[in-house]
């Protein structure tokens, strides 16, 4: 295979392979927003505490990040739940403009806090299981930790669709979003699956923290990027609705690795911020269809 | 030449067709009462020809100019007003203010607003309680507060999205004194309502609604004898 | 004024005395740091009540106004290093250009709703400090220095003493909070709290959406690039670090949150007691990237989220209202 082939095949798959991420990521922010119309800013910044769990727990206590994904898993959970609780209970009735303030000063002390408790320095797990290459046939190159990080998405992101699909509570999950009064009608407790939705929607932060700690360096700001990164694949896919949330979060992945091809990697971020605000043109012309 | 004219209006939404080949009118000076049983197509009929909704098909004229896909401010500006079903009052802002916003629709001037305004208090009864918040109204007082916003804005013709549900009887009967008021004024009225002591003694003309097609038109007494609309509300027991 | 207004003249008389006092203090000081720190106050004062107008009365939140105060910083400072323009013009050159941007996000984003602007003006926030910090031709992360002239009015340069910035500083503030009480009485405030309050009502009363919402972010971009343009000059450097980045955009947010949005006096109110707690703390607990003054300001804005969304302002009105 020629080399620009290979290149662009290398871009793609890191495209795909990262997106992957974005999508589940994006899932758990989709969940949240549907269920309870509430926009999470600081999602992105329980991506960092979920890999700087998976760091201390690598770093203290020696658990490798795979083995620690499903604990991870559970430990954000509980941190959705409480968070659900003792504070976002509190604003869920208050206006919109109350409730983004809230999830941004969350964000902003989750940040600060981050830095503040484990400075500035980036962290890297090293040596884990997962480190390694697997080279397949063109010359490509994948690095096992992103692969198998990207298997892991994919794999919680059908867990989580069969979840919301499939099973009883997922379907007591979607009568809240479209009727908190009407479910409570059928017996459905608002604040019991509004509580839920969010430890499931940190839960997926949580798999996906874990698995990016394997490749990915942690530090108090790489909520940031991953945040914002999650507000527009949600707002581009569609709030509530998973499918969308993961297409737009795999093309997502793939512009943004193009685009740190094209335009140089400072650049990369701007591709698909670029595409969400044409996305977002188009819509108010009519172009892309209703939300 | 009719002040409103509905003609052949359709709206779907997916599947359901809410409003089906509608066809009504209603004259200056009329007080036309809509009426039909839940999800019948009343409040959708409204939103298309308040601008809220864009109709699939048909055309709404409105003295003799062609409404269609209007926007709701532009609907309400040409002189066509409505209320909603569900009060939508300006919680943080007082009563007085609540009305300015109306009239700020017709006036530019702060103090022209206000002086506006207190006529339209004034008129509706609401002038006691001008500098209570919106929040603090009782559901009547709020009722009656929608409407004085509305005319506020000087329409031709209001149009009231049940506005007598929520109240006692005695409400129901002040409310209905303010609807007459408001046509003596020269303003034409098309309301939608379901409470029936309150829309068949006030109607000139009532329109029964069934499915989002029309199925009656007549006075009250004609339409109330009508076979077609005591079927279409089985339960329902009233009588002329 | 939305303050229970008894009777004018107490507040107007309360006004004109902190007037005065604001027009004596620079010269109560030998030192400069009062005066440095009260013209820094100024400026952000000035650009969050330009925020006000924008997320306070017509509810659409900005997070990421860094964008327009960087423009302004950019704007006039690309102009008088490379082509001897005055701030005085790139000023409004600046004030241009950051009207443009801020109408085209806001004319799509007000179509769709509050959050979906509040994205995007973050996104945008990241695109524009990404761009920046790579554009060498206006410095990219180095930023611009702007070189010493003699001093003079017309170059807004001012050697001797900080005075003169001071004062414009000032008159900055002023007409920030004139244009704001302008709005507040005028059919186009009334108009903005209606949209605020329920866009649906308003919409029926005649109220073009759109039209209203994009006067107010006009307002508030030029205002936001007015100021980006005063503190580029006094600063004499800037940077994308320092005039485009999220934490002003945050700081700018707070500032008007945390002292009352929707009121004429909050932001500046909230500038006034957070900007130096920031400035104490950071000195005090935080150098080095110990962001004690950010968690601060994190918690601040959750509590009056949580708890009294109106800010100081309203927290002020009820401990009057209890005692009246």
């Amino acid at each position: 295979m020629s080399g620009q082939a290979t290149i662009i095949l290398q871009a793609i798959l890191s495209g795909l392979m990262i997106g992957f991420i974005f999508s589940l990521v994006s899932a758990g922010l989709s969940l949240i927003w549907g269920v309870m119309d509430l926009v999470n800013f600081a999602h992105g910044d329980f991506l960092m505490l979920a890999m700087y769990f998976t760091y201390w727990a690598f770093a203290l206590l020696g658990m490798d990040p795979l083995f620690f994904t499903p604990l991870n898993t559970l430990l954000l959970f509980i941190v959705g739940a409480l968070v659900y609780k003792f504070l976002i209970q509190r604003i869920i009735d208050a206006a919109k403009t109350a409730q983004t303030f809230a999830t941004f000063g969350l964000m902003i002390i989750l940040r600060a806090g981050a830095q503040f408790v484990w400075s500035g320095d980036y962290r890297a797990v090293l040596d884990s299981r997962a480190t390694g290459q697997i080279w397949i046939p063109g010359g490509v190159s994948l690095g096992r930790p992103q692969l198998l990080a990207a298997i892991g998405a994919v794999l919680s992101s059908a867990f989580l669709y069969w979840l919301i699909q499939r099973t009883e509570l997922g379907r007591a999950l979607q009568a809240v979003a479209e009727d908190k009064a009407a479910a409570s009608l059928m017996g459905i407790d608002s604040q019991r699956m509004y509580m839920l939705a969010w430890g499931i929607g940190l839960a997926c932060v949580g798999v996906a923290g874990a698995l990016l700690s394997t490749h990915y360096y942690i530090f108090p700001t790489v909520g940031l990027l991953f945040g914002q990164m999650a507000l527009v694949t949600v707002a581009m896919g569609g709030f509530g609705n998973i499918p969308g949330t993961f297409i737009a979060g795999v093309i997502n992945g793939l512009v943004m690795v193009l685009s740190g091809l094209v335009l140089g990697p400072a650049f990369k971020y701007l591709g698909p911020f670029a595409l969400y605000l044409v996305v977002v043109l188009g819509r108010a012309w009519g172009l892309f269809g209703k939300e | 030449m009719a002040l409103l004219e509905l003609s052949g209006l359709t709206k779907r939404f997916g599947g359901l067709v809410a409003c089906n080949e509608v066809n009504l009118f209603v004259d200056e000076g009329e007080i036309v009462g809509l009426i039909g049983p839940n999800g019948a197509g009343k409040t959708t009929l409204f939103n298309c020809t308040t601008g809220y909704y864009r109709p699939d098909g048909g055309t709404i004229t409105f003295e003799g100019q062609n409404i269609t896909g209007w926007p709701p401010d532009k609907v309400s500006h040409r002189g066509l007003a409505r209320t909603f079903q569900v009060v939508r009052t300006f919680k943080e802002m007082t009563v007085l203010e609540n009305v300015m916003i109306g009239s700020y629709c017709r006036v530019a001037s702060t103090e022209d607003a206000r002086k506006e305004a207190l006529r339209v208090l004034e008129f509706t009864g609401l002038l006691g309680k001008k500098d209570a918040l919106g929040a603090g109204l009782t559901v009547a007082d709020k009722k009656r507060l929608e409407m004085a916003r509305a005319l506020a804005t000087k329409p031709r013709l209001i149009m009231l999205d049940e506005a007598m549900a929520g109240l006692t009887q005695r409400e129901v009967a002040e409310a209905i004194v303010m609807v007459k008021a408001i046509r003596d004024q020269g303003i034409t009225v098309f309301l939608v309502e379901h409470v029936m002591e309150a829309i068949m003694p006030i109607s000139d003309r009532v329109i029964v609604l069934n499915y989002g097609e029309k199925i009656a038109e007549g006075t009250p007494a004609e339409v109330c004898a009508n076979e077609e609309v005591v079927k279409a509300y089985l339960g329902e027991d009233y009588r002329a | 004024m939305r303050v229970g207004r008894l009777t004018v003249a107490p507040q107007v008389a309360v006004l004109v005395l902190i007037l005065v006092a604001l027009v004596i203090y620079p010269w109560l000081f030998t030192r400069s740091f009062p005066v440095h720190l009260m013209i820094v106050i100024f400026i952000y004062a000035g650009v969050a009540t330009g925020w006000n107008i924008l997320g306070g009365y017509a509810g659409q939140v900005s997070l990421g106004h860094a964008v327009y105060f960087g423009l302004g910083a950019y704007a006039s400072t690309v102009l008088s290093t490379k082509w001897g323009i005055t701030p005085w013009l790139g000023m409004f050159v600046g004030g241009a250009i950051a009207v443009l941007i801020s109408l085209l996000i806001g004319y799509p984003c007000f179509k769709l709703g509050g959050r979906y602007f509040s994205i995007a003006t973050l996104v945008l926030g990241e695109v524009m400090a990404t761009i920046f910090l790579n554009w060498r031709w206006v410095g990219g992360a180095v930023g611009v220095f702007i070189p010493m002239v003699e001093e003079s009015f017309l170059a807004m340069q001012f050697h001797s003493s900080k005075i003169p910035y001071y004062y414009i500083a000032l008159v900055f503030l002023i007409v920030s909070v004139a244009i704001n009480y302008l709005v507040d009485k005028s059919q186009f405030g009334y108009y903005l709290r209606a949209i605020k309050g329920d866009p649906v009502a308003a919409h029926s009363l005649g109220i073009n959406l759109t039209k209203y919402k994009l006067m107010a972010m006009s307002v508030s971009a030029f205002l936001g690039a007015i100021g980006g343009t005063l503190y580029g000059n006094y600063v004499m450097y800037i940077d994308p670090t320092t005039v485009m980045y999220n934490t002003q955009s945050t700081l700018i947010m707070l500032f008007a949150a945390f002292g009352g949005m929707g009121s004429l006096f909050g932001p500046t109110l909230g500038t006034f007691v957070l900007y130096p707690m920031g400035e104490l703390t950071r000195a005090y607990l935080g150098g080095g990237g110990r962001a004690v003054n950010l968690i601060i300001y994190g918690a601040l804005v959750l509590i009056v989220a949580l708890y009294q969304p109106g800010g100081l302002v309203a927290w002020f009105r009820q401990l009057t209202r209890k005692r009246g």
